[in-house]
C-alpha cells in the first residue's frame, strides 16, 4: 500500500483527532477521576494521592443508608411527577397555541421568561411568595376568609412547593420545543386526515402527537436528566427539610461533599446518579429506536399492500 | 587620648541608641512585606477592615484582604492549604474547622512563635483573653482531642468570639410585668405565655430549619439542660433524659413561636424578632448589632439583653471565628506578628469600638466600649459561661449534626415521637463513630 493511500485512509482520524483529545480531557477525565474518587476515604483536607483506598466500602455505605434511600426515593418521586406534568402542560399548550393569533410572538416570549430566570432568584422568589405571613398564596387565601397553607413547613406541602416552582420554571422549555416541533410537522398529513374528515381530537391523536413522538421523546429525556440534577431552587426554597421531605439526591451530593466532607462517598452518589440517567437515557433511545423500526416495518406493509 | 574616648563613647552610645531603637521597634524587620490574609464577609471582620490601616501604620506591614463569604472561604481554604507554598499568611477559621486543618496538619503549633522573644509581646497579657473560646478555638489535642488538657498545644486565637444571649423586649415585659427568665423553668413558661398575652406575637424567635439551624437550636438548649452529645467514652448520649428533654423545649419554643416559625433558620427567626413578631431571641451575639439599626430594625431602642438561661448548668454557645497561621504561609513570622497585634488589648477595643465582637474580658468591661454599645457588659458575664465543649469537634461531626438537624426537623414538623427519633440518632451516630474508629481501644 503506498504512502499516499495510507495518508489518505488516516486523513479523518487526524480531522477527528482534535475532537477525540478534547472529549479525553474534558469528559473522560473528569468522568475517570470521579470514579477514582468513590474507591476512596478522602476529605478535602487532603490531596487525593493522600486519601485512603477503601474498594467499595463508600457504595456498601450508601446501601445501608437510611438518608441516601430516602433522597433516592425522593429524586425518583420528584422527577416521575413534574416531569409528567410539564409534558402534559406544555405540549398542551403547544397544541392550543398552535394557530396564527395576533402578538403571539409576544406571547411566546412571556412564555419563556421563567426559563430565563436564574434558579437562585427563582428559589428565593418563591421562598417569599410561599412565606407564611407575607407571601401572596397566604395572603389571598386569607383574604379570602381561609387558613393559610404551610407550604414550607409541612413535608407534603414542602414537596408540592417545589413541584409547583419546577412545573412554573420548566413548563416553558417543553412548550417551545412542541411547538417547533409542531410548526414543522408535515402540512399535507393533516390536510389529508381533514379530507378524510378527522377531528380535531383525532388529528392530534392520531397524526401530531406520533409525528411529534422522536422530539417528544429527546424533550422527555433532557427534561428527566435535568429534574434529577436539580439543586439550586431546592436549596433555597427548602434545603431539603422539613426532615429529608424534599431532599433530592443533587442536594445529598452537595451536602455530603460540602457539610460532611465526604469527597469519596459524594463521588459514590454522583457515579450512581450518573449510572442511572445512563440506563435512563439508552432506555429512552432504545424505545425510539423500537418505535421507529416498529413504524418504518408499517409503513413498508402499507407501501407492499399499496403494490 | 581623649579624643580617642570621646569617639568611642559616641560610638557605643550611637550603638545603645541603635539597639534601642531596634528594640522600640520590633516590627521595623518586617516593614515593607504585604501579608495576605483570608477573612469572612462578616460584620466583625467588617470592622476588623475598619482598624487595618492603623496596624500598617504602625508596624509598616502591608496586608491585603482576601474577604470570602464564610462557606466560600471554608472551599477556599481546602484548596490553599494543600499546597506546597501557600497564598495565606493568616487565616480566620470557624470552630469546627479547626478538628480538620490540625488533624491534616496544616496549622502551625504557635508556641514556636511565643517562645521567640523577638516576636512575642510580653504585655500580651493572654489571660484576659476568654478562657471559653481559647480553650475552644485555638487550642487542640487534648482532652477528647479537641478540648484543652496536658497534652493540648494552641493553633490559633478566638478572634470575633460569639456566644448566646436572650434579647427580650422590655416594653412587651414592662407592659405584663413579666420577669425576666433566668432559668429554663421560666423560659419555657414564658414562650408560651406571651403569644396569650400578646395574640399574633411568639414567645421566642428560633432556628428550626430542617438540618444545621435545628441541631443548632437544639444544642442551645441541650448544654444548659445537662446533656451532650457523647460521653467521655464517646458512646452517643443524645437520647438520655437531658437530650429529650432539650428536644421537647425546642418542639415548645417553635410552637409558640411566631407564623411560620418550623422553617426558619438564623435570619427568619432574626428577622421576626427585628420586625416585632417575637418578644424574644436566644441565639448569637453577633446579631445584636442589626437590633438599633432602623434600617433593619422595628424595634429600636425597645430591646434589653440578658444571659442564656440556666438549667441543670450554665452553658451558653460558643461560636464566631478563631484565626491561625496556615504550615504553608510564607510569611509566618511577620502574620504572628498581625495576629497578636489584632487580638491584643489595643486592637480588641478599637475593633469593638467600630463594632466587631471583642475577645477579651477587659474589652468588655471597658468603659468606653459601654458608654457606646452598654450591652456589652452582659456580654461579658455571658461569655464566662461560654462551653467550649457545646458542641464535638470532631471531623465526622458534620454528619452527625446534619442527621440530627433533620432528625429534630422530622420532630417539629412531623410530631416524630422524640424519644424514638433521638434513639435512631444515637444508632446512627455510633454507626458513624465506629467506621471512624473512635472505638478501637475500648472494643
Amino acid at each position: 500500500m503506498s504512502v499516499a493511500i495510507k495518508a489518505n485512509r488516516l486523513t479523518p482520524y487526524m480531522f477527528l483527532a482534535p475532537a477525540g483529545i478534547i472529549l479525553i480531557f474534558a469528559l473522560l477525565y473528569p468522568i475517570g477521576y470521579m470514579i477514582y474518587a468513590s474507591f476512596l476515604d478522602w476529605s478535602p483536607s487532603q490531596r487525593i494521592g493522600q486519601a485512603e483506598f477503601i474498594g467499595f466500602r463508600n457504595y456498601v455505605n450508601l446501601w445501608g443508608d437510611e438518608a441516601f434511600r430516602e433522597s433516592f426515593w425522593v429524586t425518583i418521586r420528584f422527577a416521575a411527577i413534574v416531569v409528567t406534568l410539564e409534558m402534559v402542560l406544555g405540549v398542551g399548550l403547544a397544541l392550543l397555541l398552535d394557530r396564527n393569533i395576533k402578538g403571539m410572538a409576544m406571547l411566546r416570549t412571556v412564555f419563556i421568561l421563567p426559563m430565563m430566570i436564574a434558579p437562585i432568584v427563582v428559589g428565593l422568589m418563591w421562598r417569599y411568595m410561599y412565606h407564611p405571613t407575607v407571601g401572596i398564596f397566604n395572603r389571598t387565601l386569607k383574604n379570602f376568609g381561609f387558613e393559610g397553607i404551610p407550604w414550607l413547613s409541612d413535608s407534603t406541602w414542602s414537596f408540592i412547593a417545589i413541584v409547583i416552582a419546577d412545573v412554573w420554571q420548566w413548563t416553558p422549555f417543553i412548550f417551545i420545543l412542541a411547538l417547533a416541533a409542531m410548526q414543522s410537522l408535515p402540512r399535507s398529513a393533516l390536510e389529508a386526515a381533514e379530507i378524510d374528515g378527522a377531528n380535531e381530537w383525532q388529528k392530534i391523536v392520531m397524526i401530531k402527537l406520533p409525528l411529534m413522538m422522536p422530539v417528544l421523546i429527546v424533550t422527555l429525556l433532557l427534561r428527566l436528566i435535568d429534574a434529577f440534577k436539580v439543586l439550586e431552587v431546592i436549596l433555597v426554597l427548602t434545603n431539603g427539610g422539613p426532615g429529608l421531605s424534599t431532599e433530592i439526591l443533587a442536594l445529598r451530593i452537595f451536602r455530603t461533599a460540602q457539610e460532611f466532607q465526604e469527597l469519596g462517598e459524594a463521588a459514590a452518589m454522583s457515579n450512581l446518579l450518573l449510572m442511572m440517567l445512563m440506563v435512563l437515557t439508552i432506555g429512552m433511545f432504545a424505545y425510539s429506536r423500537v418505535q421507529e423500526a416498529r413504524l418504518a416495518r408499517q409503513r413498508a406493509a402499507v407501501e407492499k399492500d399499496a403494490d | 587620648m581623649l579624643k580617642y574616648l570621646k569617639s568611642t563613647v559616641c560610638a557605643v552610645a550611637g550603638l545603645a541608641l541603635g539597639a534601642t531603637a531596634a528594640l522600640a521597634n520590633p516590627y521595623e524587620e518586617f516593614a515593607g512585606e504585604t501579608l495576605v490574609v483570608n477573612f469572612p464577609a462578616h460584620p466583625h471582620f467588617d470592622a476588623v477592615m475598619k482598624v487595618l490601616p492603623e496596624f500598617t501604620k504602625e508596624t509598616g506591614i502591608r496586608v491585603e484582604v482576601d474577604q470570602l463569604q464564610y462557606l466560600k472561604m471554608r472551599e477556599r481554604q481546602t484548596l490553599e492549604l494543600t499546597k506546597n507554598r501557600g497564598d495565606y499568611d493568616l487565616i480566620a477559621y470557624v470552630v469546627f474547622s479547626k478538628a480538620d486543618y490540625v488533624y491534616a496538619d496544616q496549622l502551625e503549633n504557635l508556641a514556636r512563635f511565643f517562645m521567640n522573644p523577638k516576636l512575642a509581646d510580653p504585655n500580651y497579657e493572654a489571660e484576659d483573653l476568654i478562657d471559653g473560646y481559647v480553650a475552644n478555638i485555638g487550642v487542640a489535642g487534648g482532652k477528647k482531642g479537641y478540648l484543652p488538657g496536658p497534652t493540648g498545644s494552641l493553633f490559633g486565637l478566638p478572634f470575633g468570639s460569639e456566644t448566646s444571649i436572650l434579647g427580650y423586649r422590655k416594653d412587651i415585659f414592662d407592659k405584663h410585668d413579666l420577669k425576666v427568665p433566668e432559668t429554663y423553668d421560666e423560659l419555657l413558661e414564658l414562650v408560651c405565655l406571651i403569644p396569650e398575652l400578646e395574640p399574633g406575637m411568639g414567645g421566642l424567635a428560633s432556628r428550626a430549619a430542617s438540618g444545621h439551624h435545628a441541631s443548632h437550636a437544639f444544642l442551645l438548649h441541650l448544654a444548659p439542660l445537662g446533656g451532650r452529645i457523647f460521653d467521655d467514652e464517646w458512646k452517643p448520649i443524645v437520647n438520655n433524659e437531658a437530650g429529650v428533654e432539650a428536644a421537647e423545649a425546642l418542639k415548645k419554643i417553635v410552637n409558640c413561636g411566631a407564623e411560620g416559625s418550623k422553617t426558619f433558620g438564623f435570619a427568619e427567626a432574626g428577622a421576626s424578632f427585628l420586625q416585632g413578631n417575637s418578644a424574644m431571641f436566644l441565639d448569637s451575639t453577633v446579631f445584636a448589632g442589626q437590633v438599633n439599626n432602623p434600617d433593619k430594625s422595628k424595634v429600636v431602642g425597645l430591646v434589653e439583653w440578658a444571659p442564656h438561661p440556666v438549667g441543670e448548668r450554665a452553658g451558653s454557645q460558643t461560636g464566631g471565628f478563631g484565626i491561625g497561621i496556615p504550615k504553608n504561609a510564607q510569611n509566618k513570622d511577620a502574620a504572628f506578628l498581625l495576629m497578636q497585634w489584632l487580638t491584643s488589648k489595643k486592637a480588641d477595643k478599637l475593633i469593638a469600638m467600630a463594632g466587631g465582637n471583642p475577645s477579651r474580658y477587659s474589652t468588655h468591661a471597658d468603659a468606653d466600649v459601654n458608654e457606646k454599645f452598654p450591652h456589652m457588659a452582659t456580654f461579658g458575664e455571658a461569655l464566662k459561661n461560654a462551653d467550649p465543649d457545646w458542641r464535638p469537634i470532631i471531623p465526622v461531626w458534620g454528619k452527625i449534626n446534619a442527621d440530627l438537624g433533620t432528625t429534630l426537623s422530622k420532630i417539629i414538623v412531623e410530631d416524630a415521637p422524640v424519644q424514638e427519633s433521638l434513639n435512631g440518632v444515637a444508632e446512627r451516630t455510633q454507626a458513624i463513630m465506629d467506621d471512624a474508629g473512635y472505638y478501637t481501644w475500648t472494643q
